[in-house]
C-alpha cells in the first residue's frame, strides 16, 4: 500500500495543511493516495482572479523532499531549479496564491493570460475576470 | 561574392600569425629569416628548384627522429605544451587552493569555492578580495563566523520533521541544523543532478551558506564524492580557459594556461587503436580526461593530446598547420555563407550558361533540388560521392581514399576524380608539371558588355571557389576514410596478413606507418587549398611556386595513398602463402611513406605566414 509507510514529513505537513490551513488555500489528500493532493485556491481580492476558485492537483514523487511536487504546467522557480527540501507544500500554495495577485508576464501561470497582459494590460484583466466567471466560479 | 575582398583581408591580421614563425616581425622585414625566398618577385624557374634544395636539407631533422624508431610525427622540432594527466591537473589545482589558502588564511574547503566562483584564477580572487572581502563573502556563500548549533539536547530536523539527538544533526556555519541522512539526500540530489553541485547552499532558502567540500567528505555516499572531485577537476580545466581570454582583454599576461582537449566536441571517432583511449565517462559527455598545459608565447599553436585528437591551441579547430587561424576562420565563414549563398540566389548571380562540366552538374543538381523539399548545397553537391565516368558517362562511385578511379568494365577508363581527366596523362609521366591543384582563370576574349563582363566575372569567382573547396572538402573525406582504413586494418586486417605471410605483427608496423602518414598528408593537403585560395592571383610568383610543391605533395601522396589501398588488398586476398612480391611491397610503401613527407615538408617549413607578412602590404 502507497499509504502505509508514508515518510513522517509528508504525514505531518498533510496534518497540518488540515488543522491550520493557509487563508484562501485549502489541500486535502486523496483517500486512495495519500501523497496526491486536491487543492484549491481562492482568487486573492484585488486582483483580476477575485471571486474565482483555482482548482489543482498536486502530486509528491517517491523522491519528495529532496524532489518538488508536481503541479502541472505551472511556471514557479521552486517547483525547479529553486526547489529546496526545506520548502514545503505550504510554501508552494502560498507561492501560486501570490502569482495570482500579480502575474507575471515573464513566468507565465497561462499563456494566453501572460500573451494579453503584455499586449495590453487593462483587456487582460477584462479576460482574467471573463475566465474566472467562467471556469472558477460556482464550485 | 566577394573573394577578391576575401583575399586581401586574410593578408592584413598579422599578431596571430607571428606565433606560428616564432620569429618577431622585425627579423623576418629585413629578409634574415630561414625561408624567406620570396622577397623578390623573379618568376625564374631557376629560383624555384634552388629553394628546393635548401629544404631538402631542412628535412634531416625528421629523417635522424625516424631511424631513432621514435613514432613522432609532428613536423615542428618545439613542443610547447604538455599534455597533463588527471594526477597532473589534479596536483595543480590543489597547488592553486593552497595558495589561496594560504594568503587569505581561509580553509582549503573556502578557497576552493573561492576559486570556483573566479575560474580557478588565483590573481582574480586576491584582487577581488582585497577590494571588498565582504562583498566576495556574500556572493560567494563563506561566512565570517560560523553560527553555533544551540546546545541543546534534541533538535528538529528541518527536512525530515524528525527530532534527533544533538549529535546527529549538522549545519554548514549558518546553523540551520539538518540530520545527517538529510544532509546526505540532499547533496546526493544534488550531486546527481550534474556539476551544479559545485555550487551547493544551504537547504534554507533564506540562507546563502555555501556547501563545500568538507560538507561532502561528511555526508556524500563514496561514489558520489567521486563524481563531485570529476566535476571539480573539470571545472578547473574547463573554466580556466574562459579567465585566460578574459586575462587577454584586460591586458595582463598570463605564461600557463591549462586548456581541456575539445576532442569530444570535434571528432570523437578519431581515436586510432593503441595510441589513444577516449574516456566514455559516465559523469557527462567529456572526451577525455586530459587537460593541455600550454607555454604561450612561442613556436606552434598544434597541440596533440594523448587521446590521439589534434587540435589548435588557439582557436580549438583541429590542427591546421600550415594554415593559420585567420585563414581558417575566413575560409570556414566563406564555406558556410556559399552554401547559403548556393540556395537563395541561384537564379540571379550563377543563372548564366555553364562551360565547365562542375557548374553544369551543379545547376542541374540545383534544378533537381527545387523540386525536393531540402535543397542542397554546394557542401552536399561536391561532395557528392558518385560522378559519371567522362568516357562512358555511366555514373561511378567513389568508395576508396585515392583519386585514382578506374571505371567498371567494360570501359575500365582511369581518371582523376578531382579534374576527371585520363589518368595517363595525370602527373609526371607527361613530362610537365603535376597540374591537377591548379586553378586557371578562364581566358576572358572577344568584347564583353559591362553586364556580361560583370556575369563572367561571377561565374568565374564561383568556379574558382568550386575549385578550392572540392580539393578541401575531398581531402577531408578522404582523411576520414583512411582513417576508417586504418582503424579495420589495426582491428582485423592486421592479425590476418600476419597470419598469411607468416610474419609477427611487429614485423608489419610500416603498414602502420603509411596509414598515419596519409591521414596527416591528407590533413596539411587539405589545409593548403585553403590557404592557396587567399593567395591574391597577382601575386603570381608565389602562387606558382606554392602550387608546384603542392602539386608534388598531392602526387606523392596519390601514390602512396593507392599502393597502401590497393596492393594492401591484393596481398590480403592473394591465394598464397606467402604472397609472392611482399617484401618488395614493403620497400614500395615503406618509401612512399617517407617520400609523401618528404614532398609535403616542404609546405610547412615555407612558414607560409613569413611569405604573407613579407609581401608589400597592399594599403
Ligand atoms: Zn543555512
Ligand atoms: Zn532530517
Ligand atoms: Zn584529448
Ligand atoms: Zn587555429
Ligand atoms: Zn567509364
Ligand atoms: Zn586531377
Amino acid at each position: 500500500m502507497a499509504n502505509s509507510n508514508l515518510p513522517r514529513r509528508i504525514i505531518k505537513e498533510t496534518q497540518r495543511l488540515l488543522s491550520e490551513p493557509a487563508p484562501g488555500i485549502s489541500a486535502s489528500p486523496s483517500e486512495e493516495n495519500m501523497r496526491y493532493f486536491n487543492v484549491m485556491i481562492l482568487g486573492p481580492s484585488q486582483s483580476p482572479y477575485e471571486g474565482g476558485v483555482f482548482k489543482l492537483e498536486l502530486f509528491l514523487p517517491e523522491e519528495y523532499p529532496m524532489a518538488s511536487p508536481k503541479l502541472g504546467r505551472i511556471c514557479l522557480d521552486i517547483l525547479k531549479d529553486k526547489w529546496s527540501p526545506a520548502l514545503q507544500i505550504r510554501t508552494v500554495l502560498l507561492s501560486i496564491q501570490a502569482l495570482l495577485s500579480a502575474p507575471n508576464p515573464d513566468d507565465p501561470l497561462s499563456e494566453n493570460v501572460a500573451k494579453h497582459w503584455k499586449a495590453n494590460e487593462a483587456e487582460a484583466v477584462e479576460t482574467a475576470k471573463e475566465w474566472t466567471r467562467l471556469y472558477a466560479s460556482g464550485v | 561574392m566577394d573573394s577578391e575582398d576575401d583575399m586581401h583581408d586574410a593578408h592584413d591580421g598579422d599578431s596571430l600569425e607571428d606565433f606560428y614563425s616564432g620569429d618577431t616581425a622585425n627579423e623576418s622585414d629585413d629578409g634574415a629569416g630561414d625561408y624567406d625566398f620570396m622577397d623578390n618577385d623573379s618568376d625564374d624557374p631557376d629560383h624555384v628548384t634552388s629553394h628546393r634544395q635548401q629544404f631538402v636539407a631542412s628535412f634531416c631533422r625528421y629523417d635522424e627522429r625516424l631511424e631513432d624508431g621514435v613514432e613522432e610525427r609532428s613536423m615542428f622540432p618545439e613542443q610547447n605544451y604538455t599534455v597533463l594527466s588527471e594526477e597532473d591537473i589534479r596536483r595543480h589545482q590543489d597547488e592553486d587552493i593552497a595558495r589561496v589558502s594560504n594568503v587569505l588564511s581561509i580553509s582549503k574547503g573556502s578557497s576552493s569555492i573561492l576559486l570556483r566562483h573566479y575560474n580557478w584564477s588565483v590573481s582574480k580572487v586576491h584582487d577581488a578580495w582585497f577590494a571588498d572581502e565582504e562583498n566576495v563573502r556574500k556572493a560567494v556563500g563563506l561566512l565570517v563566523k560560523p553560527v553555533r548549533i544551540p546546545n541543546v539536547r534534541v533538535l528538529t530536523c528541518g527536512i525530515c520533521f524528525e527530532s534527533h539527538s544533538r549529535d546527529k544533526m549538522d549545519a554548514a556555519g549558518c546553523g540551520h541544523v539538518f540530520c545527517s541522512s538529510c544532509w546526505t539526500g540532499y547533496i546526493s540530489t544534488s550531486i546527481n543532478d550534474g556539476p551544479g553541485c559545485l555550487m551547493l547552499r544551504c537547504p534554507e532558502p533564506s540562507c546563502i551558506a555555501a556547501i563545500g567540500q568538507d560538507m561532502i567528505n561528511k555526508f556524500a555516499y563514496h561514489e558520489d564524492k567521486e563524481k563531485y572531485a570529476h566535476y571539480l577537476l573539470r571545472s578547473y580545466v574547463e573554466d580556466n580557459r574562459k579567465s585566460w581570454h578574459k586575462t587577454v582583454e584586460d591586458g595582463w599576461s598570463c605564461l600557463t594556461v591549462d586548456v581541456a582537449c575539445p576532442c569530444a566536441v570535434t571528432h570523437p571517432s578519431e581515436v586510432i587503436k593503441g595510441r589513444a583511449d577516449i574516456i566514455t565517462s559516465e559523469f557527462g559527455t567529456f572526451g577525455c580526461d586530459y587537460a593541455v598545459d600550454f607555454v604561450f608565447g612561442s613556436g606552434s599553436y598544434d597541440v596533440s593530446c594523448n587521446c590521439s585528437h589534434n587540435f589548435c591551441w588557439n582557436c580549438t579547430e583541429e590542427v591546421h598547420r600550415p594554415v593559420d587561424c585567420i585563414t581558417v576562420e575566413k575560409w570556414i565563414l566563406k564555406n558556410t555563407a556559399e552554401s547559403e549563398n548556393m540556395n537563395c540566389q541561384e537564379t540571379s548571380l550563377y543563372g548564366v550558361p555553364a562551360t565547365n562540366n562542375r557548374l553544369d552538374e551543379l545547376q542541374m543538381q540545383e534544378k533537381d533540388a527545387e523540386e525536393t523539399p531540402h535543397p542542397q548545397t554546394v557542401s552536399s553537391l561536391i561532395l557528392a560521392n558518385s560522378k559519371p565516368c567522362p568516357k562512358c558517362k555511366r555514373p561511378i562511385e567513389k568508395n576508396q581514399g585515392c583519386m585514382h578511379i578506374t571505371c567498371t568494365p567494360p570501359c575500365k577508363f582511369e581518371f582523376c576524380w578531382l579534374c576527371l581527366g585520363s589518368w595517363a596523362e595525370h602527373g609526371e609521366r607527361t613530362g610537365g608539371f603535376y597540374a591537377c591543384n591548379r586553378y586557371e582563370t578562364a581566358k576572358q576574349e572577344g568584347v564583353y558588355d559591362e553586364a556580361e563582363r560583370r556575369r563572367e566575372m561571377a561565374k568565374n569567382s564561383l568556379e574558382r571557389y568550386t575549385h578550392y573547396y572540392e580539393r578541401w572538402a575531398t581531402n577531408q573525406s578522404s582523411r576520414q576514410k583512411a582513417i576508417a582504413d586504418l582503424q579495420h586494418m589495426q582491428s582485423v586486417q592486421l592479425e590476418k596478413l600476419s597470419d598469411k605471410q607468416q610474419q609477427p605483427e611487429s614485423q608489419l608496423k610500416f603498414i602502420t606507418e603509411a596509414w598515419l602518414q596519409i591521414v596527416e598528408c591528407r590533413r596539411v593537403l587539405k589545409w593548403t587549398y585553403a590557404y592557396g585560395y587567399y593567395i591574391p592571383e597577382q601575386e603570381k610568383a608565389k602562387r606558382e611556386f606554392f602550387e608546384y610543391l603542392q602539386g608534388e605533395a598531392e602526387s606523392g601522396l596519390e601514390r602512396l595513398h593507392q599502393c597502401a589501398e590497393k596492393e594492401l588488398q591484393d596481398h590480403l586476398k592473394s591465394e598464397s602463402t606467402p604472397t609472392p612480391g611482399f617484401n618488395e611491397f614493403r620497400t614500395k610503401l615503406a618509401g612512399l611513406t617517407r617520400l609523401g613527407l618528404l614532398s609535403l615538408t616542404p609546405i610547412p617549413s615555407l612558414r607560409m605566414t613569413n611569405l604573407i607578412r613579407n609581401q608589400p602590404n597592399p594599403t
